[in-house]
């Protein structure tokens, strides 16, 4: 299993963001839903190590980031999308994806091929030499998934890939999904299901800081049954899960 | 997190990196994207508006246009450099990038650094563009000498530290308004740092604004009579270098781990020691009898011996012979002192040569210095002079020297020349100031060394006591009467008759009624 996690709990000041999660994720696209607040965000920086859990156990690829010699090899080999990524506005495309590869330490003969494959898996390889600045949204967040995957990483991690993407980049993106979850775990957090629907072999749900349901996308459809909150089947087993837990 | 197993073997990507090649590919994008990059042709046009013209106003010896780029920089670099090391310090925070850089196997302090050492690159790129230009229009008009590189190198040390002072700022102090607080902050650090200094023995004097001695002002005598005392630029790099030493230190503080910020609590003792030692070695500094600062423990014996060089001088009855390094100024001076040198050509005791001394200092009480002629003011029949440049005074023009050359130096001429001092006869002062009068000397300041307050040949020099009011001296009526008599006779009469009395004149027994 490429993340094992048990009891996890995240606390910040007096406020519970994650609540005694248990998870084990292999290689697949794995989605995490949840309404705002739920905790994915905090989970996926948990296992992202951007921040330490308050309490329970958490490996990634086999290691342990609370070691710091793992958390690096564990880094390495990690691609990261942070909700709000940030950027550099006078950077170019390339640059920008270059700068993240060598401080994931990619042996530098790789760089400029890595990169440049990168760019143009998410579509950029047009706007390569474009400054950041000049950018729309939905570009800008082509070029940080583009960081998050030059390292061809084994643990894949994305929080909101999806927002501010069109419909043919996210049908697109939808399927780079796909291709990366044969060879990588990939984790998926969203609130939009239908993302969930077109590119997860699992899906977990998560409600005030627990997980709620876990299990196959087809699962969550069969839960909505007979809801009628929701479009699709899926977010029919959605918001019927999401009841559930709350009741 | 814990370790219960160990860790998984996947594919490995150790083997292939090349860390070096890595850190140069990060290096240029740090180089390409850096805001000293941007401040540069600020930073020049500043030192071109600002500083260049003053150091090149003054005159081209070593010492005096090197002290003056090692003030003039490290004060005019100070917000530029500290302004753009504190912006790309703090870039992370305010580009919202901390979570994705944050969760990236380079180490926190290795990433901080090579983003550092862009910054100071370009600082130093900037640096160096102005040294050379400064020391390389020097070397073109210099006459004698070479370059001074421990002011060099205090700017370069000075540049270091401001870097990494303002990039540890922005880093631990993320905030769009670090940048200009921090700069302005440590620009008034550092031009406030000098308003301490009392005297030569001053903790204060470490301020790398601080060229010379801070009361007495830079020594044109440096580097030309005597070589270049690095005493206290040693000491300044030493502090420049430990503060740098700190403020890198600081960048390990938060998110690293114990081992790293072991090290960098290592790295910051050395670091305090390193300022600590400076101060107080710098507490220790004396004005030595050349206008340097000698600290002991630090201080090289060689650097006391003077300088073999062989003059410049005149092909005039009289010569008169310059250090080389003053060069330039030979026709001028020449011309200054030609009247006065004509006038006693030939009479017994004129001089053989007029030669050009080094100034000895003597640091006085509080913040006063005094300066005069190093030895003898005439050996072997050569009168010693100082040029006015050689007293602590502002940088002067050639056509100013040579007027002030006119009137002391002239004036210095005549009285040695008559012995005139402290109890010299009416007669003397008369003859004095009528040869003073022909050669067109200022008659006061030539009688201010018949009747001085202040030893003979002494300038007081004091940046917030005040030296003692002179008042000048008159003649009296008849002294006055004598002179323009004396004044009056065609000049082969009144040599003859100095040919004749000179040596009863000197002694004091030729009455005012017995002048011609």
């Amino acid at each position: 299993m490429n993340v094992q996690i048990c009891k996890l709990t995240r606390r910040f000041g007096r406020a519970l963001a994650v609540t005694g999660v248990d998870l084990q994720v292999d290689i697949g696209v794995f989605g995490l839903l949840g309404p705002n607040g739920a905790g994915k965000t905090s989970l996926l920086r948990m296992m992202a190590t951007a921040v330490p859990p308050t309490s329970g156990t958490l490996r990634l690829l086999g290691r342990d980031p609370g070691v710091q010699r793992q958390r690096r090899e564990i880094r390495r080999r990690l691609g990261y999308l942070p909700q709000h990524p940030g950027y550099y506005p006078g950077f170019t495309v390339t640059e920008f994806v270059e700068y993240f590869a060598l401080l994931k330490e990619m042996p530098a003969a790789r760089v400029p091929g890595a990169v440049a494959t990168a760019v143009k898996r998410v579509g950029l390889a047009d706007s390569s030499h474009a400054r950041l600045r000049t950018l729309s949204g939905g570009m800008l967040r082509r070029a940080a998934i583009a960081q998050a995957i030059v390292n061809e990483p084994e643990l894949l991690l994305l929080d909101e890939p999806t927002a501010g993407l069109d419909p043919e980049q996210r049908a697109t993106f939808r399927a780079l999904l796909r291709e990366l979850g044969e060879r990588a775990t990939v984790i998926v957090s969203t609130h939009l299901v239908e993302d969930v629907g077109a590119a997860c072999n699992k899906v977990a749900l998560m409600d005030r800081g627990r997980i709620v349901f876990h299990g196959t996308p087809d699962d969550l459809s069969t839960r909505g049954a007979g809801n009628v909150i929701g479009d699709s089947p899926l977010e029919r087993g959605y918001s019927a899960a999401l009841a559930e837990a709350r009741s | 997190m814990t370790a219960a197993s160990a860790p998984v073997r996947t594919r490995s990507l150790q083997p292939r990196r090349r860390p070096g090649l890595a850190a140069a590919r990060l290096a240029r994008l740090e180089l390409r994207h850096n805001a000293m990059l941007w401040m540069l042709p600020v930073t020049i046009g500043l030192f071109w508006f600002i500083s260049y013209r003053k150091i090149m106003a003054a005159p081209p010896l070593w010492y005096v246009r090197a002290s003056a780029f090692q003030t003039y920089v490290v004060v005019g670099f100070i917000v530029p450099v500290v302004g753009a090391a504190a912006w790309m310090g703090s870039r992370e925070a305010r580009r919202h990038v901390a979570d994705l850089i944050t969760t990236s196997a380079r180490p926190r302090w290795a990433r901080l650094l090579v983003t550092w050492a862009a910054t100071t690159t370009w600082a130093l790129v900037g640096y160096l563009i102005c040294l050379a230009v400064v020391y390389g229009v020097t070397a073109h008009q210099a006459s004698w000498g070479g370059p001074l590189w421990w002011p060099a190198a205090v700017v370069a040390a000075s540049l270091l530290a401001y870097s990494a002072i303002g990039f540890a700022a922005g880093t631990l102090l993320p905030h769009r308004l670090t940048a200009p607080v921090v700069a302005i902050v440590s620009f008034f650090a550092v031009v406030l740092s000098t308003e301490l200094i009392t005297g030569s023995q001053s903790y204060w004097q470490i301020s790398p604004v601080v060229s010379g001695p801070w009361d007495a002002g830079q020594d044109p005598g440096i580097a030309t009579f005597y070589p270049y005392v690095p005493d206290l630029s040693i000491a300044q790099v030493m502090l420049l270098g430990g503060l740098a030493v700190i403020a890198l230190a600081a960048l390990s503080l938060p998110a690293s781990g114990r081992r790293v910020r072991a090290g960098a609590a290592i790295v910051a003792a050395a670091g305090m020691v390193a300022v600590a030692t400076a101060v107080r070695l710098a507490g220790t500094g004396t004005l030595d009898s050349h206008g340097q600062i000698a600290i002991p423990a630090l201080h090289d014996a060689a650097t006391d011996r003077p300088i073999r060089f062989t003059p410049v001088c005149t092909r005039t009855a009289i010569p008169v012979c310059l250090n080389p390094a003053f060069a330039v100024y030979k026709p001028a001076v020449a011309a200054a002192l030609a009247p006065v040198l004509s006038e006693i050509a030939g009479l017994p005791g004129a001089p053989v040569r007029i030669g050009q001394v080094a100034a000895a200092y003597k640091q006085g009480p509080h913040n006063s210095v005094g300066v005069g002629p190093a030895g003898l003011p005439v050996s072997g029949g050569e009168y010693h002079i100082l040029l006015p440049d050689q007293i602590p005074n502002p940088p002067l023009t050639v056509q100013e020297l040579a007027g002030q050359v006119r009137s002391s130096t002239g004036s210095q001429i005549i009285a040695t020349f008559l012995d005139l001092g402290r109890g010299s006869s009416p007669a003397q002062q008369a003859v004095a100031a009528a040869m003073a009068a022909e050669a067109r000397v200022s008659v006061p300041s030539m009688l201010a060394i018949a009747s001085p307050p202040v030893p003979r040949g002494s300038s007081c020099v004091s940046r917030t006591a005040p030296c003692a009011v002179i008042m000048p001296p008159r003649l009296s009526t008849a002294a006055e009467k004598a002179s323009r008599r004396f004044a009056a006779l065609p000049s082969v009469t009144q040599h003859a008759w100095l040919v004749r009395h000179l040596s009863d004149l000197r002694a004091g027994r030729i009455t005012l009624a017995q002048l011609p």
